[in-house]
């Protein structure tokens, strides 16, 4: 089904060069990348066509991978005989200023969708109608679901974690150590 | 294609043009943080014309913990009792999503009783959510009664809960390849009694409240939710069946073990009001409650001895890859996408999409043109959750 949505999108739109991932693991859920550039198109294609169409956006989902920040569309097709999902990917390299076109004019749902993947990952959505922070406030400062991000001190003045009061023994993020410091040695790099 | 979704055109709210003649100042009315009407700590601005709710604007994020962030740092059985803490009216479901994710990235066979006991438990779940739902909307309507019946059946319930799992509310009961705790046949009769007695208690709650005159003059043609735009805005659950559309993951994508169930689905056919407004959400809901008994007394029937754990490694480690799991929770569809990395102990990531989420973001449609007190029946109807939406 992957591969048929992915000529299918290519013969109508040639510039979203489609690629359509299949795992061979059968237990695991495939998707289909686009180019970044093209999404517009393509979600309006997913919505119009007759032949596969999608007629829900369920939910976007960003995933970061330090060398791109990964936007995941998960389309689907609520349709009693004839249902249908599946996940568009759209990649995103530039940790700075990186952005993608809003699809909130064809499918609604996008637009707290995208408000909600701009507060965590820190990717812009040009042309949004209501481009704010949706779940953190709105003077937060840094992308929390982001792989290099470190936990704010001091939030308006007030003292975040007091060492005093918290066991940090208890709430010390070993784990993703290594990630942060792997995203700090490429943007040291880098510049 | 719908020309009204056309890139470059913006989105035009509808108003009444009726209301549109009476326009004068516009007001701001902060419904929320604390109002009894929003269900938790959700905050809507109101722009509203006198008595008329011109805009609306919902603002998240008052319960926000960031859980996602949270569950990269646990491993996959540590993240559980955070799904708990999701929707914590209906913590079973929330727990069966997420390790239904893990059981198929793993590959785990579940045990026909695990399974089983699993369904038990998620419909008392939903029954429990529903009768919820059921009170705090009539007191949100302002009638006081029903909500102390449904309190009643619901601590019922949340009894045999504390029995099975040790909590009332947070379960943890769920676990990845079985269940926590084994059913007892003592339980199970006393659940069966409860059932008789619940499926006449269900007749005077319709009786009392779906059939009121009050109540049906409140919700009747109020915040009608069109099929197109519970499609536009990705809305399920209750609200999709309300407008009228035959969709229910059990049916529709059997998951567990619900295809060897005989149920109906139930939609909002409109006999009172019209589809999609609050009414035919509110009966949706209550006549899932029936659906949820029959299929509890058939699981009952189906219950045999046997094992509630299935195998599954000590320290759980997923291969590479990624899934999107989602399964009917009492309040529409919640889905899990999962990513991991090659043999790692901790989720890559961990996105939840939670139903209500969705339905809030559909208030700024609806809102336009409404009384203010219809408004409030409508945030009402949808039913939600605060610790789901901002999680």
């Amino acid at each position: 089904m992957l591969n048929e949505l992915a000529s299918l999108i290519n013969k109508n739109i040639p510039s979203a060069k489609a690629v359509a991932s299949i795992p061979e693991d059968t237990k695991l859920d495939g998707s289909v990348t686009v180019e970044t550039s093209s999404i517009t198109e393509v979600a309006k294609f997913l919505r119009s066509n007759t032949e596969m169409p999608f007629n829900v956006l369920e939910v976007i989902s960003g995933v970061d991978y330090l060398e791109f920040i990964e936007v995941n569309y998960m389309f689907a097709h609520f349709d009693v005989n004839n249902m249908r999902r599946v996940t568009l990917k759209v990649k995103v390299t530039d940790r700075v200023n990186g952005s993608v076109d809003t699809i909130c004019r064809i499918y609604p749902a996008a637009n707290w969708q995208e408000r909600e993947c701009f507060d965590m990952f820190g990717i812009k959505f040009n042309h949004h109608p209501d481009h704010r922070r949706i779940l953190c406030p709105d003077d937060w400062e840094g992308f929390p679901l982001r792989k290099d991000y470190i936990a704010a001190k001091v939030y308006n003045t007030m003292e975040l974690y007091p060492e005093n009061k918290m066991n940090m023994a208890d709430r010390d993020f070993i784990v993703r150590q290594d990630m942060i410091k792997k995203a700090q040695g490429e943007a040291a790099t880098k510049a | 294609m719908q020309s009204r979704w056309d890139i470059g055109e913006p989105e035009k709210p509808t108003i009444n043009e009726e209301t549109e003649q009476l326009k004068s100042e516009l007001l701001t009315l902060n419904m929320g943080p604390q109002h009894p009407a929003t269900h938790g700590v959700l905050r809507i601005e109101i722009k509203t014309d006198s008595e008329i709710v011109a805009h609306a604007i919902p603002h998240l994020g008052y319960l926000h913990r960031c859980m996602e962030k949270h569950c990269e740092n646990l491993d996959y059985r540590g993240v559980i009792p955070f799904f708990d803490r999701l929707d914590y009216l209906a913590s079973m479901s929330q727990e069966h999503t997420y390790v239904m994710a893990v059981e198929k990235m793993l590959g785990t066979e579940v045990p026909r009783r695990a399974e089983l006991i699993r369904i038990i438990v998620l419909e008392f779940q939903r029954i429990a959510s529903h009768l919820m739902a059921f009170g705090t909307y009539a007191l949100d309507l302002g009638a006081f009664s029903p909500f102390l019946y449904a309190f009643q059946d619901r601590e019922e319930i949340l009894r045999f809960f504390e029995e099975l799992s040790g909590a009332r509310l947070l379960y943890n009961y769920i676990w990845v390849g079985g269940v926590w705790n084994d059913l007892t046949d003592d339980q199970v009769e006393k659940m069966k009694s409860f059932l008789d007695r619940f499926e006449e208690n269900t007749k005077t709650y319709h009786e009392l409240v779906s059939m009121n005159q009050i109540f049906i003059q409140r919700t009747a043609n109020v915040g009608v939710m069109s099929l197109q735009d519970c499609f536009d805005y990705g809305a399920t659950g209750p609200v999709l069946r309300g407008a009228g559309y035959k969709w229910d993951l059990r049916k529709q994508a059997p998951y567990s073990l619900y295809s060897e169930f005989d149920f109906d689905v139930q939609v909002g056919v409109g006999e009172i009001g019209q589809v999609g407004d609050c009414w035919n959400r509110f009966i949706v809901r209550m006549r899932e409650v029936g659906e949820s008994i029959k299929i509890l007394r058939q699981a009952f029937d189906k219950l045999e001895p046997g094992s509630i754990m299935g195998k599954v490694p000590k320290i759980i480690k997923l291969p590479k890859g990624e899934i999107y799991m989602k399964t009917e929770c009492p309040r529409g569809e919640l889905g899990v996408h999962l990513v991991s990395e090659d043999g790692g102990k901790t989720p890559y990531r961990l996105k939840v999409k939670s139903p209500c989420f969705t339905h809030t973001s559909m208030l700024p449609r609806v809102a336009p043109g409404q009384m203010i007190a219809d408004f409030v029946a409508t945030v009402g109807s949808i039913d939600i959750v605060l610790g789901e939406v901002d999680r």
